[in-house]
């Protein structure tokens, strides 16, 4: 047990001093998020709509940057050793893969925290935007229950991105989608009621409503059902990860295909 | 007497793939056919055959990475369907090449992620680290980036990842492909160490020097089936009654090299055009008859260089695999 | 072989290397999810924005800007990817060593790409009308399919540029990805440019697509052509100039990779 959590720290390490060092790794969780944010706080300052609109703005860069990181990052996570040529090496050592990338999604998940200083940053200095009323107990135990989130459908998808191209080719789309449906920018109660059907079944979507409510003083709030139901449906996720997996390494070991980029 | 190290029954290995893009159809590709081999422990084992002769392929089996269609391998006593966890543990393997490296960390900062992914306990690998680096000639540039690594420098790094777990068994792919000769021969000094040292190793190369050199016992493969096995000398006496005649001639034509191929005694031509003229290697048994009818046989053709000799192993290795026109 | 037959040869190369770069994805399913999926979830995104934060009726203003901004997908990536592959399949050289009219042929990687995009926008429109109300009874169809073909164009120009970029920085791509985005903020997609500050909007009015979302969101409220054509003519302009500056760079990268300054870039 020790030497699978060495591993998992090792990889753990890995992820971050690779990632330090790459363009993209900056493009994901400083660049885009900022454009996002830019964006959605000119659209959400529009005149004579309401200055609370603004809270929005405030985490919703950070929000799209750190989901940004924790998917395209953390979801490629097997994509990116077979890219880098050593997937086969992992793969046959005494160590499962998905420690392997439980290790890789920490440290992406680390990067994409730091999203929401930025764009925070450019929420208060460039529009004057503040989250007043935020309480800070609830704030930090709903960004955790996020992480948790986050963490567990990058360790999901790996195995989905790994097997199946295709989904893989659907990456950006999801990834906008899923700014839409779990209510980065805005509260999903105004999407169609067949999105919000959609959009209950998305654990971050819990999550984030949790977060935002911590922002705001007046009610209704159930926070705690809405973090409950968001590490519910994560463990569910989780518990489908453990077939893809296995899945994994029985295609691997069936097909060879593990060198192919 | 002790089982075998590497054991491998009627192995049999076939991959499916599709061709096409709107009418897709199945296509199955053979690799192994049936392979019978058991290698003792201690041995050096070479596996000697051609690009796509199924080298790689029974290499990933035994290192658990692929799973056979049908048949059986074991190492170490262990079945490499069933037990994957436990042998992993226990054994290493090399690939080469330019990829299977953290190219932007450093030498030393890939082995100790490969140690911790080996389970290698901390203490354990802060010794054995600068022991192998030491051994490998890597010592005083573990701190460059892999990145900047010579060739020969990237395979004794590879090596060097390949024994962190001190394996009892070793199975190297092609060792040392793309290397100077220098480099080679130093790898192939090591990897002679190594095995004098106890370890059983599996080696695959298409180098026939190469496993002449180093080699306990050979294995000859072929379009996924095994034609020859033995010790390097065994393997000659396959072709003890076999001569080689080679000459040099300016211009055969298509018929006298048919011509030549169906005297008697010969088994096979090969040509290689050098400068203007062409090298001709003729494998035939009782070579100083077969000169005599050749002679006759290109009338006319200039023969430049017209020798025979002993067959050498190169020469039982183009027998088994067959004619080649280069 | 004649001067314009080798043209001919070189265009249709180098439209050949478009057609493979613009399926890149290699399948339907791919296409569909690079073409279809993401500018949805695109258009999806700002137009639930705007609707949130200035009211549902306005959702039209916000899926207009989206479908417009769309073409610059195929105007900048799909240019990269086609000096992308002609390097890789190592037809660089060749064509810089070609007798043919190097400028047509640097124009020509942009045609298949300017077809994309046209292509886009129009899928773009499709999702505007069926999906967020936009409403084309009382607008200038004809003015408004100018001003799609002229966007097209102009972003291809911009996409050029990238092309030229690409042949010496290896991460060219980073850099595309960045404009591709900030497109979004800086051109009039989902805010007007004026609530820009002054000197950033000046970038606004040097980059392609700021005039053109003008000149089509006054298309689609019915103006006649004369009304928009300094616009479109604007915007062409600023098209052309991005080529031609693309173009500029190229030409000197060839002058210093005849020289053997920049063999490596290829």
């Amino acid at each position: 047990m020790r030497s699978l959590v060495r591993a998992a720290l090792s990889s753990l390490r890995l992820t971050l001093r690779t990632r330090v060092v790459s363009g993209w790794m900056y493009l994901n969780w400083l660049v885009f998020p900022l454009i996002f944010a830019a964006a959605g706080l000119f659209v959400l300052s529009t005149p004579g709509g309401s200055s609370s609109r603004l809270v929005y703005g405030v985490l919703g860069g950070g929000l799209i940057g750190y989901w940004s990181v924790a998917y395209i990052d953390g979801g490629n996570g097997i994509q990116d050793e077979r890219w880098q040529g050593t997937l086969e090496q992992v793969f046959a050592t005494p160590t499962p893969l998905w420690v392997i990338i439980l290790g890789k999604v920490a440290g992406a998940i680390l990067f994409g925290l730091l999203s929401f200083l930025p764009t925070a940053a450019l929420a208060y200095f460039g529009f004057h935007a503040v989250l007043p009323q935020l309480d800070p107990s609830r704030f930090v135990i709903s960004l955790g229950v996020l992480t948790f989130t986050f963490f567990c459908i990058a360790i999901t998808l790996t195995p989905l991105f790994a097997l199946w191209r295709w989904a893989f080719s659907m990456v950006n789309g999801f990834e906008i989608a899923v700014y839409v449906l779990c209510g980065f920018m805005f509260p999903v109660a105004i999407l169609a009621p067949w999105a919000q059907g959609v959009a209950g079944v998305l654990a971050p979507t819990w999550a984030v409503r949790a977060l935002y409510a911590s922002t705001v003083a007046e009610g209704p709030h159930d926070l705690v059902a809405w973090w409950l139901a968001a590490v519910g449906l994560s463990l569910l996720y989780l518990c489908g990860a453990y077939f893809l997996y296995a899945l994994v390494e029985r295609r691997a070991r069936v097909s060879g295909q593990l060198a192919w980029a | 007497m002790s089982a075998p190290a590497i054991e491998a029954r009627a192995l049999r290995k076939t991959y499916d793939s599709t061709r096409g893009v709107f009418r897709r159809e199945k296509v199955t590709r053979v690799a192994l056919r049936g392979v019978d081999l058991a290698i003792e422990r201690g041995e050096l084992f070479g596996l000697l055959g051609p690009n796509g002769a199924g080298k790689t392929t029974m290499v990933k089996i035994f290192t658990t990475l692929l799973l056979p269609t049908s048949g059986a391998a074991t190492v170490l006593g262990l079945d490499v369907v069933k037990d994957e966890w436990a042998l992993r543990r226990r054994i290493g393997f090399v690939f080469g090449g330019e990829r299977g490296l953290y190219w932007r960390l450093s030498g030393l900062d890939n082995l100790r992620y490969f140690a911790d992914l080996y389970r290698v306990p901390p203490a354990v690998s802060r010794r054995r680290i600068p022991e192998l680096l030491e051994r490998l000639g890597l010592a005083g540039r573990e701190r460059d980036r892999v990145e900047l690594y010579s060739r020969g420098m990237k395979q004794r790094l590879h090596l060097a990842r390949g024994l962190l777990n001190d394996p009892e068994v070793l199975f190297l792919d092609e060792p040392t492909i793309g290397l100077d000769p220098v480099g080679a021969r130093e790898l192939r000094m090591i990897v002679r160490e190594l095995a004098d040292a106890g370890k059983t190793i599996f080696l695959t190369t298409h180098y026939m020097f190469e496993a002449d050199a180093i080699c306990d016992r050979i294995a000859v493969i072929k379009a996924g089936e095994i034609v020859a096995e033995g010790t390097p000398r065994s393997i000659k006496t396959l072709v003890e009654d076999q001569g080689v005649v080679e000459f040099e001639v300016v211009g055969l034509p298509r018929e006298r090299l048919d011509e030549l191929r169906g005297l008697p005694g010969v088994s096979s031509v090969a040509v290689a055009e050098h400068d203007l003229a062409q090298l001709v290697t003729v494998h035939c048994a009782r070579p100083s008859e077969v000169m005599t009818r050749l002679s006759a046989a290109l009338d006319g053709l200039k023969l430049e260089k017209l020798s025979s000799r002993e067959p050498t192993l190169e020469d039982a290795y183009v027998q088994l695999i067959g004619d080649a026109e280069t | 072989m004649s001067r314009i037959a080798s043209e001919v040869a070189v265009f249709a190369r180098s439209t050949y290397f478009q057609y493979v770069a613009l399926f890149q994805w290699a399948s339907v399913r791919g296409y569909v999810a690079y073409k279809i999926l993401l500018p949805v979830a695109q258009m999806l995104f700002f137009v639930e924005l705007g609707a949130f934060a200035t009211g549902p009726q306005n959702a039209a203003y916000f899926a207009l800007g989206n479908a417009l901004q769309l073409t610059a997908n195929a105007g900048i990536f799909g240019v990269i990817a086609t000096v992308a592959n002609e390097r890789h399949f190592g037809t660089l050289p060749i064509l810089l060593g070609s007798p043919a009219n190097r400028l047509v042929t640097f124009m020509s990687r942009a045609v298949v790409n300017v077809l994309d995009g046209i292509v886009s926008v129009i899928i773009g429109f499709a999702m505007a009308i069926g999906l967020f109300g936009l409403d084309l009874h009382h607008a200038n169809i004809p003015l408004l399919a100018v001003c799609v073909v002229v966007v097209s164009l102009s972003t291809a120009g911009l996409g050029l540029m990238f092309g030229s970029i690409g042949l010496v920085m290896r991460d060219a791509i980073i850099v595309a990805n960045v404009i591709y985005y900030l497109l979004l903020v800086l051109c009039g997609v989902n805010f007007p440019v004026s609530r820009l500050p002054g000197a950033v909007q000046l970038i606004s009015y040097s980059l392609p697509l700021t005039r053109g979302v003008e000149a089509a969101r006054e298309a689609v409220a019915g103006a006649p052509f004369g009304q928009v054509a300094g616009l479109l003519g604007g915007e062409l302009l600023v098209g052309l100039a991005w080529a031609l500056a693309g173009y500029a760079l190229f030409a000197t990268l060839e002058g210093w990779a005849r020289r053997g300054g920049m063999q490596e870039a290829y």
